[in-house]
């Protein structure tokens, strides 16, 4: 843990209420340590190894900010270089606001009631850090009753420095009733990777009634980059939070989404795709709780593992006693392309309620070898085979985001591979 | 006169520790067309996973040139691109591999190969959707992802498809009519009769003599116990299906 609590003056550090959040933060991440391989909740990603090396906090003024990330589909973009947010440029339509996390809590009551009130201190190690070093991040509020059609989306870039740096962002979405948005994350990198740097994100998500968000996410980091994000999300009546996010990237990550279906006829679609080579852990963590009856959840969650990467799958439904009627369905699949791959998965159903439909599955194989001797006898090269049937693989569960611009860019991204 | 397409030289080969082919010899120019015809279990399946370098398939000795070059040498898809096909005895389902995708990337493969620029996509498509249309594929089937949900005369309409797009210079028809009805048996062998000129041959393997009653072969070799026993004109077809295969298979 060296190094990783530093006594850095934070803004807002003189306001009691702000230092007492983030002393909670930090007492709660000392208390709960590192997660070790005799953690529970992280006995298969053992982050631990990852942590050897001290990572610090880098304060802001250090960071020399130049982005010119573009994304090939049209959006409203905010970005993060360093984990500093830049100034924002383009302009926003009626009913969606965006400011920094930091003004909305200091200057905004509500806001403030919202923060770690589904991301737990207690719960998290990771959380609890982040929470430690509550600062940067960006507060997105949607008005009630309005359908924004552009996607927003959240760059994060980190520019390879020779420290190894942390960056702790929070994020807290607010969707008002009726309303609808897509919010798209992107984590890349640039430049040549010299050191190691920590990437630790809690998104806290609100969804009121009858409101949908479809939240996207590309996690491509520097291949010695650990990537720890955390998505709590709390859907109100008929409210939809559909997700699907796609890791390639970082030597450890770990992508983790906690529902709570609190009201009736809430749902929550969490797909996920992994695509995997050398020596990563790339983790996929679900925790649904379905809380209120008419509840319904589903996830999809594939991978590909080549060279020696492991693929970490934990996934849980949780229905509550009065929970009837409610319906939750779990599929992992992995394809392992080399025998050093590996892939742990742990299912769990706990189903405290009857008169319900819940069903996991998870299956592992690899790649069809007739399917790559017919490609080759057609003149297809072996590598080029490979790709196309992984991309075949994959298809199903990319195929399940709304935009078939974004889906084309998911599609571009798996094939890029700068983190080689 | 130029050098033979393929050329067969005292041939072993095998498959999972057991030699199946036992001093195969054949030549064949461009401009001709062969058929193999044998027993069940001849070893006809495994001689031509060994022309496409099918990966478990061994020669132990013997030599394949194909155009001049060693072709045991290549690897499957130097072969295609070097001008070889085979169309399979049971063509694989590809799920989430659209035909057309495939099909694109297998001729940009070989064009690349032999230094020729990409083809345009629209052109393209709008070429095998009127391939497809002579062999009864219609637009829907195109769409489709590779052989998945097709009827077994269906994949042989695929197989003929992807030959009259990939233009080979030998083609090993292994099988081509089985699973076919008598219309679908005729509308592949014009698929396939179509393609053949003097620049190109066919290598018809199959139980059947009714097949090459649509595809007429020049040479017919009786093909038994891993070689070739007997040659003959296209009317030794006839003969062995008159008498069987028992007296030639004796003959060894």
């Amino acid at each position: 843990m060296d190094g990783l609590i530093q006594d850095i003056k934070l803004i807002g550090e003189e306001i009691p209420w702000l230092k007492e959040i983030r002393a909670k933060g930090r007492n709660a991440f000392i208390k709960q340590g590192i997660p070790t391989p005799k953690t529970e909740a992280w006995k298969y990603t053992k982050p631990n190894r990852f942590f050897e090396t001290p990572f610090s906090y880098t304060p802001s003024n250090l960071i020399s900010i130049s982005s010119n990330i573009k994304l090939p589909f049209d959006c409203y973009q905010i970005n993060f270089t360093n984990g500093v947010f830049n100034p924002f440029t383009s302009s926003l339509p009626q009913g969606i606001e965006v400011m920094p996390i930091i003004e909305a809590i200091m200057f905004t009551p509500k806001v403030r009631e919202k923060i770690s009130n589904i991301a737990k201190v207690d719960e998290n190690p990771f959380v609890a850090l982040n929470t430690g070093y509550l600062n940067e991040g960006v507060y997105i509020h949607i008005s009630s009753n309005v359908d924004i059609k552009k996607p927003l989306t959240i760059v994060y870039e980190t520019l390879c420095t020779d420290r190894n740096d942390m960056y702790n962002l929070r994020n807290l979405i607010h969707v008002e009733k009726n309303s609808s948005v897509q919010i798209v994350e992107a984590f890349y990198y640039e430049g040549k990777v010299k050191s190691s740097y920590f990437m630790n994100v809690v998104n806290e998500i609100y969804l009121e009634e009858n409101s949908h968000l479809r939240h996207y996410k590309l996690q491509d980091e520097a291949f010695k980059s650990a990537h720890i994000a955390f998505n709590a999300v709390k859907v109100e009546d008929n409210a939809s939070y559909k997700s699907f996010c796609l890791q390639k990237g970082a030597d450890m990550a770990r992508n983790e989404s906690y529902v709570e279906l609190s009201e009736k006829g809430a749902h929550a679609t969490v797909d996920s795709a992994y695509i995997m080579n050398g020596w990563a852990t790339i983790d996929t963590t679900t925790n649904i709780n379905h809380l209120k009856p008419y509840t319904t959840s589903s996830q999809l969650v594939k991978g590909v593992v080549g060279g020696q990467a492991k693929g970490v799958f934990q996934g849980k439904i949780h229905i509550s006693p009065n929970a009837v009627k409610t319906e939750g369905y779990q599929l992992h699949k992995a394809m392992l392309l080399t025998d050093d791959a590996e892939v742990d998965v742990k299912p769990e159903l706990e189903i405290f309620a009857d008169d319900v439909k819940c069903s996991h599955g998870s299956a592992c194989g690899e790649l069809d070898k007739e399917q790559l001797f017919y490609m080759q006898s057609r003149g297809i090269s072996e590598d080029e085979a490979k790709q196309m049937l992984i991309e075949a693989y994959l298809n199903d569960v990319i195929a399940k985001v709304d935009d078939e611009k974004i889906i084309e860019w998911i599609k571009l991204s798996l094939n890029s591979n700068k983190s080689e | 006169m130029t050098a033979p397409l393929l050329e067969i030289e005292d041939l072993y080969a095998g498959v999972d520790g057991k030699e199946i082919i036992k001093g195969f010899n054949l030549t064949i120019n461009a401009g001709e067309i062969h058929a193999i015809m044998g027993p069940n279990g001849a070893g006809k399946s495994t001689l031509s996973n060994v022309l496409c370098g099918k990966p478990g398939y061994y020669v132990t000795s013997g030599n394949v040139r194909f155009k001049g070059r060693d072709l045991l040498k290549l690897s499957p898809e130097e072969r295609a691109c070097e001008g070889l096909f085979l169309s399979m005895q049971y063509p694989v389902e590809i799920p989430g591999v659209p035909i057309t995708s495939f099909l694109k990337h297998a001729v940009n493969a070989i064009r690349s190969y032999k230094g020729e620029p990409e083809l345009d996509t629209m052109e393209f498509i709008k070429m095998v959707k009127a391939e497809g249309k002579k062999l009864g594929l219609d637009n829907e089937m195109i769409k489709r992802a590779v052989n998945v949900g097709f009827s077994g005369g269906e994949k042989k309409r695929l197989e003929t498809l992807q030959m009259s797009v990939l233009k080979p210079s030998l083609a090993i028809l292994d099988e081509a009519d089985s699973g076919l009805d008598i219309d679908a048996l005729r509308v592949v062998a014009e698929g396939v009769n179509a393609l053949h000129n003097e620049n190109n041959a066919l290598l018809v393997i199959t139980h059947y003599q009714r097949l090459l009653n649509h595809i007429v072969p020049d040479f017919v070799h009786v093909y038994a116990d891993g070689k070739i026993v007997k040659t003959g004109d296209k009317t030794l077809a006839l003969e062995l299906e008159e008498k069987g295969y028992a007296g030639f298979v004796k003959e060894k």
